[in-house]
């Protein structure tokens, strides 16, 4: 009975060890992000999904439009010179990874079918080019409001993704 | 059959291309078309309805309070697409949601289809935007062809746009991992 109770003690305090070196590795991951005074958004690929021309150009400029709106950080767009004079720039990509067209009527009259989802998978790079955040995103419209809202809700994931990485000022709720 | 193909072939020719004839004539550059710019536009709220016109070598929307235009030489991509929206929309179309017995539900399904135009421009700084307006049906595709006459570009050629913007249903489906 006393080896089995010792044996459930060290079982025990090894769950807590391995819980607290994997709670500071994800610490150190978190950390390894660093603040940016500018971010610049390239523009959304979608090479595995077809994505309709619409649905791209939304989510690229509802990303743009949430990140200004969150503020923090000077938005750069895809291309522009500017970008390069910035010293501590973040890039984010993102890429189109799942995509399903819902109804817009369907939903209105079922309430539970036609949902349009779009899942995102995006990443940050430093100056250097290396990796520093990626995260799987995705945006729906469950009933109301168009299929291009489900790219609004998106953007606002990943802009409160950005800013809460990145931006020197935290941001606060949602 | 010399006759049939002197007299009567022009004229069943003329039938067929009847359509392309009259939109062709309808819409010249610099008429104004209605549309509701949905997104993208530099200075532009969304959801503004406003009139969009080919002058001067630019892409121009006017609202009310708001005016933007686009160079055509700088736009990299013009796309189609259709899609259809309410007929009973906004404020009245909100309430119509609480209407007794499923009555929103059944408002719902009085539809209009309409027309999108995506457009993607890159600005002095190099800078990519992108633009979508949507309008009645018919004046999308006559837009594009008087900007592509222009010196727009397009990554899709205009029979193959629709194809685009209604994907088949099993290409629409999310991709598992």
């Amino acid at each position: 009975m006393k080896r089995l109770i010792v044996a459930i003690a060290a079982f025990v305090l090894l769950l807590n060890a391995h819980a607290s070196a994997a709670g500071a590795h994800a610490q150190s991951t978190q950390s390894a992000a660093k603040k940016a005074s500018a971010i610049q958004v390239l523009m959304i690929q979608s090479d595995e999904i077809k994505l309709p021309p619409e649905f791209q150009i939304s989510l690229y400029e509802n990303l743009i439009q949430q990140l200004e709106k969150h503020g923090g950080f000077h938005v750069y767009r895809d291309g522009d010179r500017n970008a390069a004079n910035s010293a501590d720039l973040v890039v984010l990509h993102s890429t189109v990874r799942g995509f399903k067209k819902g109804s817009e009527l369907q939903r209105q009259v079922t309430t539970v079918a036609g949902k349009t989802s779009i899942k995102v998978h995006c990443w940050f790079t430093d100056s250097s080019g290396a990796t520093v955040l990626e995260r799987d995103l995705d945006g729906k419209v469950l009933f109301l409001g168009g299929n291009l809202r489900a790219t609004f809700d998106f953007a606002k994931k990943a802009a409160k993704l950005a800013h809460d990485n990145f931006a020197a000022t935290q941001m606060s709720g949602s | 059959m010399k006759l049939f193909l002197m007299r009567v072939f022009p004229g069943v020719l003329l039938l067929l291309f009847n359509p392309l004839v009259l939109s062709s004539v309808a819409q010249q550059p610099g008429e104004n078309v209605g549309v509701v710019h949905v997104i993208g536009l530099a200075g532009v709220k969304p959801k503004t309805k406003g009139n969009l016109k080919i002058e001067d070598g630019k892409l121009q929307f006017s609202a009310s309070k708001t005016k933007a235009d686009v160079e055509i030489t700088s736009l990299q991509d013009v796309v189609t697409g259709n899609d259809s929206q309410r007929v009973f929309r906004g404020t009245i179309g909100t309430l119509t949601m609480f209407a007794p017995y499923g009555g929103g539900r059944f408002l719902s399904l009085f539809r209009t289809k309409l027309d999108t135009l995506t457009i993607q421009y890159r600005n002095s700084d190099g800078a990519l935007h992108g633009a979508i307006f949507t309008m009645p049906v018919g004046k999308a595709d006559t837009l594009k062809n008087l900007l592509l006459a222009q010196g727009a570009h397009t990554s899709i050629p205009m029979h193959s746009d629709s194809a685009i913007s209604n994907p088949r249903p099993d290409e629409s489906k999310e991709k598992k991992p």
